[in-house]
């Protein structure tokens, strides 16, 4: 038997998905009195996953170490939990669901996949120094015109852009 | 206006972590709807291939900016309900760079790898373990980066270019609409499929949003954030003279920080002109506090500080210094001129004064070290070398609420901060009571609520009594009761009702008192009556019969009946019905006394924690005491909370008197055998 499967449909109007978002934004400042974020759950995980290998390291560690006794409660990974759950719903919907290792055609996968994993370190490291990533302060702090926030937000593409040469093989076709 | 979670300190509550998983939801959702869940597209960006990020990221931050704009101007919200990030320069221009090379490495950000996770991508997947592994090494080199990250408060960017709120906002969306025609242009010129250059959809969306900007020049929104953030200007007068004019100036040269040290020294050396407070939620204050601090949630501090309005000194802290730095600008902004953030919060404080000398990294001089020990002495109550600490202050080995013993009232009780409420008859205590004490009759703070008799009044009444008895927050309510503990406990709950943490019943009551032959006075106590800032939320102990029923029900609590155990049993009764509420454990509040023949008091804490401890072992239990009428409960309550440290205990003071009288409620009786809950009398 065969299935036959639905092309992708296109996606959302970037203005729309933006307003959107914003919204979103709008209604997180409204209920939480706080904007929307992802590094900080990811930190909780770290700070989980450290105190779970190391407990009496990380107890003594000046950043994770105040986490220690209850590092997964925290309302920022409950909204990284959320932000899976939702994009998995709206993927299964689109029928965008497609377990790859997503590259270039002719990148090879070895490339794309170290690229993936060094380039997760440091935005994991700059999440936590920067207190926030494109979620947090980019787009938390844009909306509500924060200096640091903006600085942080015009550095991203500054970065991005300087690097992006050296890394434009992961996506030869 | 809108109370936040955030503003209302709640942000780890069950509630908030629910909310916040719902708008996860809709955040993962749009994200995967624009696309976001492919790192190709999020990449192309930075290779003009596809400039959805730009498109969808400022679309978004335009919305919310003038979203919080108009909000503000229509008096919804205020900023000082949102947690706005402090600027930290360093940390942000370098964490952007570094951020941006791995963005375009990895291809993805937090947020959409989860999405991309979501969306079965293997790339998202080791990218986020990356994240997890960067956020360790972060950990790991903490101390030698976190240098960078000292802030500069919290900066709004056109509050820094000089210009008005409206004008940035404006500009702002000038800019990005400018940049969504330049990155359909470069699309179009790639020949990219899903161009919308020229659509009339776009030129809407970009002319809708100009619009909106322009209309903030007419609702005239700019001020509240801009004039409560504005420059601080240095207090003009504070009225002290009890300061040491050196820390004075200190404090003036800060102008608005207070450092650990001072602060250490003012209350290790009992200044009574500054008034500490902390402003961290209930459940921390309650494991660690700085000792003589007051605990106040940030949503009631403007209400809650109003006596203390540029009299003396007034001192914010929390872990960090964020929050405190934005309640003080915005009180501040309402007029108060005698705030100050303490520098490094709590955690500088317990770093710079109170860790142990042999930890220090650096070695200290002995005048140096002496100092901190007599600091840790002082604050955390250990071992006092040498008692070298004159006049131990006011609070000397006192945890509040809690009990004082009369040694401690003697030493203290003409200090200016200490209040006794004597709560014998009248007689008694016009024929002599602890100098200076207040009278005043329990049944005062009691009364009929919709049908319900004696229960404890709300929160406005009860503040009322307090502003008549010339009562300031910050002051050390003593309750010394004649031979009924419970007297004094009862009044316990009416000040936990309006938020007045800082009280004592005095152990073994004036019996003991007198007992000793402590002196007494017979005059008036001279008052000034004043505004009581009753706080109407802080009540989160009293519960009503419904609550009891439903947890009864769903066995989430232990019921604590205080009464004595021939009323439990329904042997005896004076009540609609006789018995109790089924499941309840009888543990009459006669049982936590002992006295002499000339006075009552609460047995050693040491006996309560055996006896409760094989009745509930865990102090996490959650606990419902009641009584008759919630009088005796009160005394329960006390013990249980505030000298056995169990941290979720509950008073039900509709009590018995009511449960009886609501025929619809189960009834236990064991008068009549042992008749299940729904076939009662």
């Amino acid at each position: 038997m065969s299935v036959t499967k639905r092309p992708p449909p296109k996606y959302l109007n970037p203005y729309l998905a933006g307003f959107l978002l914003g919204l979103t934004l709008l209604a997180s400042f409204l209920i939480l009195g706080a904007g929307l974020g992802a590094s900080g759950g990811l930190a909780r995980i770290a700070a989980f996953a450290e105190c779970a290998i190391a407990p009496a390291h990380t107890r003594a560690s000046e950043y994770f170490g105040p986490w220690c006794d209850q590092p997964l409660r925290y309302y920022l990974l409950f909204m990284l939990v959320g932000t899976f759950l939702g994009g998995l719903t709206s993927a299964m919907f689109a029928n965008r669901i497609e377990f790859k290792l997503e590259r270039g055609a002719k990148a090879p996968a070895l490339l794309r996949a170290m690229l993936a994993i060094v380039g997760g370190v440091l935005i994991g490291f700059a999440s936590r120094l920067a207190a926030g990533c494109t979620s947090g302060q980019a787009l938390t702090g844009g909306a509500l015109l924060l200096t640091g926030s903006l600085v942080f937000l015009i550095c991203i593409f500054a970065g991005g852009y300087a690097a992006a040469w050296f890394v434009r093989r992961q996506w030869n076709d | 206006m809108i109370e936040t979670l955030f503003s209302q300190n709640a942000l780890s509550s069950s509630a908030a972590f629910a909310l916040s998983l719902l708008i996860g939801v809709a955040f993962g959702f749009v994200l995967e709807r624009a696309g976001f869940g492919s790192s190709r597209r999020l990449a192309g960006i930075f290779y003009f291939r596809d400039m959805a990020v730009l498109k969808v990221m400022f679309s978004a931050v335009i919305t919310a900016m003038l979203g919080v704009a108009y909000l503000t101007a229509f008096g919804w919200i205020s900023l000082d309900r949102i947690y706005l990030m402090p600027t930290a320069y360093a940390a942000q221009i370098i964490g952007g760079l570094i951020f941006g090379v791995g963005f375009v490495m990895s291809g993805w950000c937090p947020g959409t790898a989860a999405v991309g996770l979501a969306s079965g991508r293997l790339d998202a997947f080791l990218c986020l373990c990356g994240a997890v592994v960067g956020s360790i090494v972060f950990n790991e080199v903490y101390p030698w980066v976190s240098p960078l990250q000292a802030d500069s408060g919290v900066q709004f960017v056109y509050a820094n270019l000089g210009v008005s709120h409206a004008t940035f906002a404006l500009l702002l969306t000038i800019v990005a609409v400018g940049m969504f025609w330049g990155a359909e242009y470069v699309e179009h010129r790639r020949k990219v499929a899903t161009s919308y250059f020229n659509t009339p959809s776009l030129k809407g969306f970009g002319v809708a949003l100009v619009v909106f900007a322009i209309g903030l020049f007419i609702t005239g929104t700019t001020g509240t954030a801009a004039a409560s953030h504005a420059k601080l200007v240095p207090p003009l007068s504070v009225h002290s003279t009890a300061l040491p004019t050196d820390l004075l100036a200190n404090v003036e040269a800060a102008r608005d920080h207070v450092e650990p040290e001072e602060l250490a020294e003012w209350l290790s050396g009992g200044n009574s002109d500054v008034f500490l407070v902390d402003v961290r939620s209930a459940a921390e204050f309650n494991t660690f506090h700085i000792r003589g601090a007051v605990n106040i949630a940030l949503s009631n501090l403007e209400s809650y500080l109003q006596p203390h309005k540029n009299r003396g000194f007034v001192v914010l802290y929390s872990n960090g210094m964020t929050h405190p730095a934005q309640a003080r600008d915005y009180l501040y902004g309402r007029g108060f001129q005698n705030v100050y953030i303490l520098t490094d919060g709590l955690t500088g404080f317990v770093e710079r004064c109170l860790k142990p000398v042999s930890l220090r990294s650096s070695p200290l001089g002995p005048d140096a070290a002496a100092r901190i020990n007599a600091w840790r002495a002082y604050f955390l109550g250990g071992p006092q070398p040498g008692a070298q600490l004159v006049a131990p202050v006011k609070l000397a080995g006192v945890v509040l609420p809690g009990l004082v013993t009369t040694d401690w009232l003697a030493a203290n009780y003409q200090q200016d901060g200490v209040r006794v409420i004597d709560l014998r008859p009248q007689p008694e205590y016009n024929a002599g009571h602890v100098p200076g004490a207040l009278r005043l009759d329990v049944e005062n703070l009691r009364g009929s609520i919709a049908g319900v008799g004696s229960m404890l009044l709300p929160v406005r009444i009860i503040g009322e009594h307090l502003s008549l008895m010339g009562i300031r927050p910050s002051d050390v309510v003593v309750l010394a009761s004649g031979d009924r503990v419970h007297d004094a406990t009862l009044v316990g709950m009416a000040l936990g009702r309006v938020g007045h943490q800082r009280y004592a019943v005095l152990e073994g009551g004036f019996g003991k008192w007198i007992a000793e032959g402590r002196s007494i006075g017979r005059a008036l106590p001279s008052i000034a009556p004043t505004e009581y800032p009753a706080d109407a939320s802080a009540d989160r102990f009293t519960v009503a019969y419904k609550d009891v029923l439903q947890r009864m029900q769903g066995r989430s609590a232990v019921v604590i009946d205080v009464r004595p155990s021939d009323y439990f049993a329904g042997t005896k009764s004076d009540e609609a019905r006789a018995g109790h509420i089924p499941g309840a454990l009888n543990r009459p509040y006669t049982e936590d006394l002992a006295g002499t023949d000339r006075y009552t008091q609460l047995k050693p804490i040491q006996a309560l924690l055996d006896e409760y401890g094989k009745l509930i072992p865990s102090q996490d239990t959650p606990i419902i005491v009641h009584c008759r009428t919630g009088h005796q409960a009160s005394q329960t309550f006390f013990v249980l909370t505030h000298m056995l440290g169990y941290r979720s205990v509950s008073w039900y003071d509709g009590g018995w008197s009511e449960w009886a009288a609501r025929p619809e409620l189960p009834v236990e009786s064991h008068a009549a055998a042992t008749a299940p809950a729904a076939r009662s009398p």
